[in-house]
């Protein structure tokens, strides 16, 4: 989408220049075949205008006030901003993935720790019921493991915390994407956001150190690879 | 009878947990997943003495929910406990113009939340 702010080009700003410069060549050749009527003298007039208007379009693109040099460097800034887009996207995975696996395990953990509190609780009933008399350290052993559970169910609130600050992370990696978007569009670059240059390469020297299939999956798909790994099995003896 | 006592969070974990934590205490629990789920089952006839909830939740979050049940019939005057990782105080402002009843931060530890939920229903 363009940009109804964004100032004109250069190469558009050098376009007018050119227009206006051979419409005042074209008067001036007009002026010629008025004064001297000879059409040979002003068609001359007008070619060398010409010339010079083209010669100054060069000129003014190889040294103007954005050489091509310059603007071939911003190109490539703009190109390297829309890249980082990949790394954030990476970052927003890795994100969700420990959210999800962190979710599942602190559900085990809470299902464990309700399961082992009615036991306990049983345990307790039948201690009461079956043991009774001289059976204090029984009934003190049966509370002291029973203890830790409330404080324990208590405590696996730490993933709903993390949950919260992981989004919060993402939220904020959402904001510098957009914000990088802008920032190569500012370069003036229409093409960077499809081109994926050595950014890549650095992000395959990151993807050689990735221990986990999830983790090299995140890789691929934040470099926009429809590629999946395949997965080994979980035991195997050699 | 034991109190009902109606938990509203979008994570499974803390519904679980804060389960363990009222039940072991002596108090019955009912739960929902989103706001919508909530009001959901309290139209459907659920009459909690407390209702706990969560404020960042997809859809419907914990504020609008307390403004909601604010508005539904018989439950003008039902006490609405906040537990939420939010700690601004512009959110708990918001909370308190929306008549809620208490603020906790999570993580809350177990003693610390049956101490309120006590004090809230002393004949729970």
């Amino acid at each position: 989408m363009t940009d109804p702010a964004a100032p004109d080009s250069e190469r558009l700003v050098l376009m007018r220049m050119g227009a206006a410069a051979a419409a005042v060549a074209a008067c001036v050749a007009l002026a010629v075949l008025a004064f001297d009527g000879t059409g040979v003298a002003a068609g001359f007039v007008a070619l060398l205008s010409l010339g010079g208007v083209m010669m100054g379009y060069g000129v003014g693109r190889k040294v103007g006030p954005m050489p091509s040099l310059i603007r071939m460097r911003m190109f490539r800034v703009a190109d390297e901003l829309a890249q980082y887009r990949a790394f954030t996207r990476l970052l927003r995975d890795q994100g969700e993935r420990i959210t999800a696996s962190t979710s599942e395990a602190a559900t085990a953990i809470v299902m464990g720790l309700r399961e082992m509190d009615a036991n306990i609780a049983r345990m307790q009933a039948i201690v009461e019921r079956d043991a009774a008399g001289g059976t204090n350290e029984l009934q003190s052993l049966v509370d002291a493991v029973g203890a830790p559970v409330v404080g324990l169910l208590g405590q696996i609130q730490f993933q709903d915390v993390t949950q919260q600050q992981i989004a919060f992370l993402s939220r904020l990696s959402l904001i510098v994407d957009q914000h990088m978007i802008d920032l190569a569009r500012q370069m003036g670059d229409r093409r960077s956001m499809d081109r994926v240059g050595n950014f890549k390469e650095m992000f395959d020297t990151a993807l050689e150190n990735c221990v986990m299939t999830s983790q090299r999956q995140d890789h691929h798909t934040a470099a926009g690879l429809d590629l999946q790994e395949a997965r080994g099995p979980k035991i195997e003896l050699f | 009878m034991a109190s009902t006592i109606f938990i509203v969070d979008d994570s499974a974990t803390i519904l679980m947990s804060m389960e363990a934590i009222l039940n072991k205490a002596g108090f019955t629990v009912a739960k929902a997943v989103s706001g919508e789920d909530a009001v959901t089952k309290l139209q459907g006839g659920l009459k909690p003495a407390l209702i706990i909830t969560d404020i960042h939740m997809p859809g419907m979050n914990g504020i609008d929910l307390i403004r909601k049940v604010r508005t539904m019939s018989g439950f003008q005057f039902v006490p609405i406990l906040v537990v939420s990782t939010e700690s601004q105080q512009a959110k708990r402002d918001e909370a308190r113009a929306a008549k809620a009843t208490g603020w906790l931060v999570k993580p809350v530890q177990p003693d610390d939340l049956l101490k309120v939920v006590k004090q809230i229903l002393p004949n729970g």
